[in-house]
Formats: C-alpha cells, structure tokens, sequence
C-alpha cells in the first residue's frame, strides 16, 4: 500500500479508468457532439456547416417556443413550490415528533411509492383525473358535484398534481436530513431566551435546516425540467414540456440542430437556476456565521 | 401530548396522498368492472390471466429482465472501481472525472438519451437492447457510485493493512477483507440499478428498436382503455414486486450494519 | 533491563519522508535493539506514527534507509516484512470470529489444521482470552479487542510488533493495567516491541529506550531515566513531566566545570555531564519538582538551601505541589511533596526554607 504521490495518482487513475472511459464516450463525447450541432443547419435528419447560432436566435425568439419554454419552466416551478411545501411539514414531523425507534420506519414508508413503477403512477392518475375516472365519480357519487369535473383536461393542472405527487419523497428526505442535524438545545435556548415555540421555529429551525430546503428544490426541479413522460401519457401531447419538444425536433422534424440547440437551452437554463440557488444558500449560509 | 397533534393528522393525510394510486391498483385490478372508476362492480381475477396471456407483454418483460440485469451488473462493477479509488487514492483531475461519471443524476434523462441517439445514429449503429443497456448503465452508475462510496468509506483503512501486515497480497485483500465487507454495497447497489433500469422509460422507448421494453409497453397499453384493468394487474405485481425487493434491500443494510458492529443511523438511502 | 549488548534489529540512516512539499521526516537515525521495548514518543504531528509505518511498509521513504535484521525494506512490501502491527484502532476484522482473526496470518502457513488451531488456542491464552475463539469479533469490549489484535500479530513469531497507541482508546484503569501485560507479555516472547504513544509517562513507565520526537526528528533516544534526568534540551524536558526553568547567567566554564549564577538560588557549580551542548538559547537551569523540598522546622538541608514564600498549594491526596518564590525574587518554582504523617500541608504566605541539590540541576543554554 505504499504509496509515493506520483504512483497513488498512477494507481488512482488506473482503477478510475474503466468507469471514467465509459463516461466519456458514452456521455462527454455525445453532449460535445451536441453542442456541436446546436451550431450548425439541420435538415433532414442530417447537419451542415457553416456555423451558425440561427437555431437558438429562433428558440427565443419565435412564439411557439418562448410560450412553450416559458410554460414549461412556470409548471417546474409551481411543482417545486407545491412539493416542498408539502414535504416540509412532513419531514418536520418525522424529526421532531417521531420517536427515534420509528423514523426509519417512517421514512421508508415514505419512499416505498417512489419504488414502485414510475410509468403506472403517472399513468394511474390518468384514470384517477380523467373524465369519468376515479375523482369524478366519487365527487358525483357523494353529490358535490352534477358533472364531471375532468381535471385531466387542464392538462397545467393534472401534469402538477401527477409531478408533485412523482417527486415528493425527493423533496421529503433532504429536508428531514438537515432538521435532523438541528441541536435541540439551541431550541431550548430559543425558548430559555422567551421566545414562543413559533418564533423559535422561524428565528432558528427553519434558517438552519434552509440548506435541506435548496437541495430539496435542486433535486425536484431540475428532473421536472426534463420530464417527457408526465406531459406526454397526461397532458395527452396537448400540453408538451422542453422534453418533448426536444423530441419533436429531433426525430419528427428530422432538425438534429435545433433539437441540439433546445438541449443545451435547457441544460443551461437547469445549470444557471441551480446555481443560483445554491449562491442563494452559500451567501445566506456565509452571512449567518 | 396533544402537540403535534395537526402534523401528525397533516402527516397520515400526506401518506394517503403519497399511496393513493398504489392503494387504487390492486382495488381496481381486482374489480370486474372494465371502467375504472366508482362504484366497484365486483371481484375477479380476469384482468391477471388476460395479462398472464398477454404473449407481447411476456415478450417485453423478458427483454426488460436481460436489460436491468446486464445494466446492474455492469454498473456495479464499474461503480467498484470507481469508488475504490474516490475513497483510497488522491489523484490529479479528481474532482472532473467524478463529475462527469456523475453528471447524469442532474442531467434530464431526455438530453441523455438525445444526445447518445445522434451519435449512435451518426455511427450507423443499430438500435438494440444493447443500445438501451449503454444508456442505462450511464444513468445508473452515478447510483452505484454513491452507494458503494459509502460502502467503502465505512470500511476502516487499517483493515486492510493489517491483512497486508498478516501476510496477505493485495488482491487476497480485496477478495478476503473488502469483499465482504463491502457486499451489502454492492447487492444493494446492484438492486437499485436493477430497479431504475425496469423502472426508466425515456433511454428505454428513444434507444430501443421497434420491439418494447416493459415500461414502454405499459406506457402505449395505457392510451387504450379496454388494456387498462389488465396494465393494473400487472401494476399490483410489480408493486408488490417493489416491495419485496426493497424490504431485502433493507434486511441487507441492516445485516451489513451489524456485521460491522455499526449503528443503525437511519432509513433506505 | 540493560540491552546495551544486543545485536541491532532496526536501523535508520538519514530517513526522509515527504508529503508532497510537506517535511513528515527529516534525516532520522538510529537503532533499535533486538529484545527491547522501545517507544517513539512525541505530540501529535512528530511523524512518530509514520516513522513506525515505514518500519511496517505502510509508507514508503523519500530518502534514507531502513534496515530490518539488517536487510535493506526497500521495495520489500509490507506483506513479507519481518514485522506485525497492533493498530490504533485494533482492526479486527468485523466478519470474523475471535479464533478466525486471530488465526488471519496462517492462512499459508503449511500446518495442518488441528495444529494451526492448537496455535490459535495458544495465542488467545498467552493474552487472556483462553476460550474466547467462538465469539464474534464485534462483540468484545475495547480491552478485549486490543487482546485479540495481539494475539494475532503475535501468532505469526514476528522478530518486531509495532504497537500503534494500542493503548489510546482505553480508560485510564485499563490502561493502566494494560500497560503492566504488555511489558510482562514483551519479557515472556521476547521480541523486539515499537510503541508509538504520545504519552510520556505510558513511554517512561514502560520502555528499555525512547526515542523523543519533535517535528520530524527525534530529538533525544536514550533510557527513560536520562530522558528524565539528563534531557538534552529545554523542549524535551518541558515535555517529559514538569521541569522549573530557573533565568542564570554563567559565570565560567572550565573543563569539567561550569559556574553558573542562577536567580533565586545563587551560585552553583555544575558537572559537565549536567551541561548538555549549547543551542544558542537564553541559559537556564531546570529543576525537577521533586528533587525540591520544604524543609519543616527541625529539619535542616543537607546540601544546599534557599528561603522562600508559598504562592499557591494544590493538594493531591497522595501529594502536595507547592508553588514557592524563591529568596525574595519573581521567579516561581514548583515542588510537590509527598504527604507522609506528621507532615502537615502549609498554608500560602508561609514563609519556608527550599532544600535542594546542585546536582538535580540541569543547564539548557
């Protein structure tokens, strides 16, 4: 095992290669490929020089895809917002109530559904939303209502609640981690100094478990960005996200440029939204010490 | 105790809203109605044997098995090597690989997915279960990087030199002190890897040939309402399917906790 | 205990080890005798731990030299070193049981199983642990664990055991006792024991030599009692018990004689022996605490003696440490003074009679 620097880097390498080799022709040569095209003319399922950056002139430029990215990101973060409020209260209560015995418990019944096939869940509330479907005759069954409610067909609303719903034990998790890692003495000294139980909540649980709160964010937004399935199977391809434009692109207009152009779009869109919120974390964190 | 009275009424509601679908699979998997909705019209198992006869979907669940069997085992293995030297070795460039090695977990599995599909197309290369295996693998080794990084990093340096200090090479290390230390890692690596690949839709539908995997065929059997309650019978089993494999998972964790004399400090993941 | 005329069984010449642009060992030489119990002692960051894991295999050097029964360790790796290890940790394997642990380092050895089990059984009662083979490994305490670590390294005859702070994670009981079975285990097999500790009374109470480390190199090696007596220099006996440093100026240095003019105590004059070589610094005599004595009335010095003022008692049962200006000035010494009957403890203020022996004296200059 010993090692000078120089033969642990060799023997470093050596045993990172096999995996690394893997990632870079299978993942950093394909998305290089990428940028490449996003900079060409695409016709026909083939590219062509000369370099070029009408294809993102037009991504923001052209209606279809500005309303079409705009909603896309709107329904990310309405799902973001939903899910991690929903979670938080959840993930405090399994903190600080649940007995420590009981919270493994907990947490994995929390994270069974997650398991469980992605395609049926979101396929489920297809016919838990749709006309006729499982909402809708019990509404009507219990008389709230005379007509079929039909959610499904607000494919905004049904493609939030079906997201919601797919990400929450993501955002659950990363939030119960951080309270977690609260020193219950500092909310017996919150409440020593005379605060109330909920101004002890808002001056010292919630800052200190904010960093759980932004990875919980990170974790549910940046795969909704990208979810192809929840619009396609849901929003019936009436109300299609990046992704499925992405595909519209590639395979049915044949445009391998344009589709490359509205992938690294949204590579750069999640990239820039994430990073802010992880300076938003690090300065609120650094401002705090 | 009357505190934390709402939030535990606010927790059981969550946990309903969390298994609702899961709780209406077998309900409605089970009901002899071929509508899916109230009031329930009685039992039956008929949606299971049509399913059970479904020769397709027996067809797309056979390729499903060889695909997340292949993509866990490769992933592991390549997860092995990589966290073996996150844990042990300090190199230049460090951080970059395992940045790349990483990167699909914040990557849309659709750019994924697009952008392995040009080049394979620019290639020439035929669409196969092979294709979809190189695709799954990519999204499920940053999984098993993770997990078997912990896996290792539990694991006491001065274990394994005093097997060398005992007499024993470095690779009679590995296979007598490492490997088993290391091996509810790995099977609870090689079981999730096993799941997200059964489970992934997107690779599996953009990098598969016209013959579908699993996932795609519930995914085009669902736009037709007559094949729904038969797509919910084969939900139920795959849920309970879930289950099992989940609850070996954890008998694995744990087991790999007292083996070391460890505490258990937490839930799954 | 003397091993003065044992053949040499470790030897450094000019070891170097870097980590990167960082200086862990700087030019260490020396030898280690066969049969002989000795520590490398030193704070935390002295790179006694490293030096050890060279010893092992563990590390290898930048520079230098190490010799083992005097073979050359370069390129030689750990595996077939002449030397087994006793972790800080233990490292017990966690999947074994006690008897598969300790049985670990014959897994090639040629004996049949039977006699490799009647090694086994052996080794577990050489330390203790007669019939303790079936237990898992992870459900022994920390003395225990300790135990079996032993036996295992030493079931395999090894000519050196490296122990590495074996003794760290114990109570002070345990420790205690441990260190008595360690010494009496390291007269019973008779090898060659390497104590790492950066306890210096774990190192004086035990070890034939110590090596003193600081920053690399080791700053003194010889027997613990002029380790403690005669230490080479002010750092060595500051970190080696409590030693008062006494402000002197020197008077004259003649053959085997040096004159010095220490505050409080007046003129002395010093034994060469007592005078280790210069390093340039500010001279001071040092004093160790119990080679100072008040003198209660009746009692009269019977070499040298000097008044002064108690400024603070400490009473520690067994003990009294008194903190004493000495003859009207500001420099304060500390003496402790055994609590025998009929020896009451003073009061501060009170005004005493310090009895002392030029020879206890010690010049660091």
């Amino acid at each position: 095992m010993a090692q000078s620097s120089s033969s642990e880097a060799k023997a470093g390498w050596l045993l990172v290669s096999p995996p690394a080799i893997y990632a870079v022709l299978l993942l950093a040569a394909p998305l290089a490929t990428v940028l490449v095209y996003s900079v060409l003319t695409g016709e026909k399922g083939a590219v062509s020089l000369p370099f070029t950056l009408e294809n993102y002139q037009e991504l923001f430029t052209k209606p279809i895809y500005r309303v079409l990215m705009g909603r896309s990101l709107m329904i990310s973060f309405l799902v973001t917002l939903a899910t991690v409020l929903l979670a938080y209260p959840i993930a405090y209560y399994v903190s600080f109530y649940v007995k420590p015995s009981k919270k493994a418990l907990w947490l994995f019944l929390i994270t069974i559904p997650f398991w469980t096939s992605y395609i049926i869940r979101v396929s489920l509330w297809r016919t838990i939303l749709g006309y006729d479907g499982i909402v809708d005759s019990v509404v009507m069954g219990l008389g709230l209502s005379d007509t079929q409610l039909n959610i499904l067909s607000n494919g905004v609303a049904s493609i939030i609640i079906t997201l919601a719903h797919a990400y929450a034990p993501f955002a659950v998790l990363p939030i119960f981690v951080s309270l977690e890692k609260v020193d219950r003495s500092l909310l017996e000294a919150g409440q020593d100094l005379g605060e109330s139980r909920w101004m002890t909540f808002l001056r010292v649980t919630l800052p200190l478990s904010l960093p759980g709160v932004i990875a919980a964010v990170l974790i549910v937004f940046i795969p909704t960005v990208g979810d192809y399935v929840t619009p396609e199977l849901i929003g019936g391809g009436k109300t299609p996200m990046i992704a499925n434009l992405m595909e519209t692109q590639m395979l049915k207009q044949r445009d391998q440029a344009m589709g490359s152009a509205i992938a690294v779009a949204a590579m750069t869109i999640v990239a820039v939204i994430s990073l802010i919120f992880v300076l938003l974390n690090r300065r609120f964190l650094g401002a705090r010490k | 105790m009357k505190r934390g009275f709402g939030l535990k009424s606010y927790a059981l509601l969550y946990l309903l809203f969390l298994y609702a679908p899961i709780l209406i699979l077998p309900l409605f998997a089970f009901n002899a109605g071929t509508v899916v909705s109230f009031p329930l019209k009685g039992f039956t198992t008929q949606w299971f044997g049509e399913m059970w006869a479904d020769q397709n979907l027996r067809q797309a669940l056979g390729r499903s098995l060889i695909i997340a069997f292949s993509t866990a085992t490769i992933s592991t293995i390549l997860g092995i090597f990589a966290a073996r030297a996150s844990v042990r070795y300090r190199f230049p460039g460090k951080g970059p690989v395992f940045g790349l090695i990483l990167l699909p977990m914040v990557l849309p599995d659709i750019v994924v997915a697009m952008a392995l599909l040009v080049v394979l197309l620019s290639l020439g290369v035929t669409l196969s279960i092979g294709t979809i295996i190189m695709g799954h693998v990519l999204l499920c080794m940053p999984f098993a990087v993770a997990i078997l990084t912990s896996a290792f990093q539990s694991l006491d340096k001065s274990l394994e030199e005093a097997a060398l200090d005992l007499g024993e090479t470095p690779w009679s290390t590995f296979r007598l002190i490492i490997l088993p230390l290391v091996m509810p890692g790995i099977i609870a690596s090689f079981l999730i890897c096993f799941t997200i690949s059964i489970d992934e839709f997107v690779v599996a539908n953009f990098l598969g040939s016209g013959k579908p995997v699993l996932s795609v065929y519930i995914f085009g059997q669902f736009r037709f309402p007559a094949k729904v309650p038969a797509m919910l019978a084969l939900g139920t089993i795959l849920v309970a399917f879930s289950v099992c494999l989940l609850a070996i998972a954890e008998y694995f964790r744990r087991r790999g906790i007292a083996k070391t004399g460890g505490k258990d400090s937490g839930g799954f993941l | 205990m003397t091993s003065a005329d044992k053949p040499t069984m470790i030897e450094f010449k000019d070891v170097h080890k870097y980590y990167g642009d960082y200086h862990a060992l700087r030019g260490i030489n020396g030898k280690i005798r066969a049969g002989e119990f000795f520590s490398l002692l030193g704070p935390s960051g002295c790179g006694k731990t490293t030096l050890l894991r060279t010893i092992a295999g563990f590390e290898d050097i930048s520079s230098g030299a190490v010799l083992i029964d005097g073979k050359s360790m370069a390129n030689v790796p750990a595996n077939v070193r002449p030397t087994n290890m006793v972790f800080q940790s233990y490292a017990i394997f966690p999947h074994m049981s006690v008897a598969e642990n300790v049985g670990f380092g014959l897994r090639r050895d040629p004996r049949s199983k039977a006699e490799k089990a009647k090694a086994v059984e052996e080794a577990l009662e050489m330390v203790g642990l007669k019939g303790y083979g079936a237990r898992a490994a992870h459900a022994l305490s920390g003395g225990q664990r300790q135990r079996v670590a032993l036996a295992r390294a030493l079931i395999l005859k090894p000519k050196v055991l490296l122990l590495d702070e074996p003794l760290s994670a114990l109570d002070k009981k345990m420790r205690e006792h441990m260190q008595v079975e360690l010494i009496k285990l390291q007269r019973q097999v008779g090898i060659t024991f390497i104590l790492v500790t950066h306890d210096q009374e774990e190192a004086l109470v035990m070890s034939d030599r110590i090596a003193v480390m600081f920053e690399g190199e080791i700053a003194q090696l010889a027997d613990p009692e002029t380790l403690y007596r005669r230490p080479n220099s002010k750092k060595v006996a500051d970190f080696i018990g409590t030693m008062n440093f006494i402000p002197c100026e020197i008077v004259s240095e003649a053959g085997e004689h040096v004159t010095v003019d220490a505050k409080g105590l007046g003129r002395v004059d010093l034994d060469i022996g007592q005078a280790p070589p210069a390093r340039g610094e500010a001279p001071v005599v040092g004093l160790r605490p119990e080679t100072l004595t008040l003198l209660y009335p009746g009692q009269t010095a019977t070499e040298r003696a000097t008044e002064g003022v108690i400024d603070e008692v400490i009473y520690f049962g067994d003990m009294t440490y008194y903190d004493v200006y000495l003859g009207g000035t500001d420099v304060e010494v500390r003496l402790s003074m055994r609590n025998v009957p009929g020896r009451p403890v003073l009061d501060v203020g009170t005004k005493v009679q310090v009895a002392w022996s030029p020879s206890a004296l010690v010049l660091f200059r």
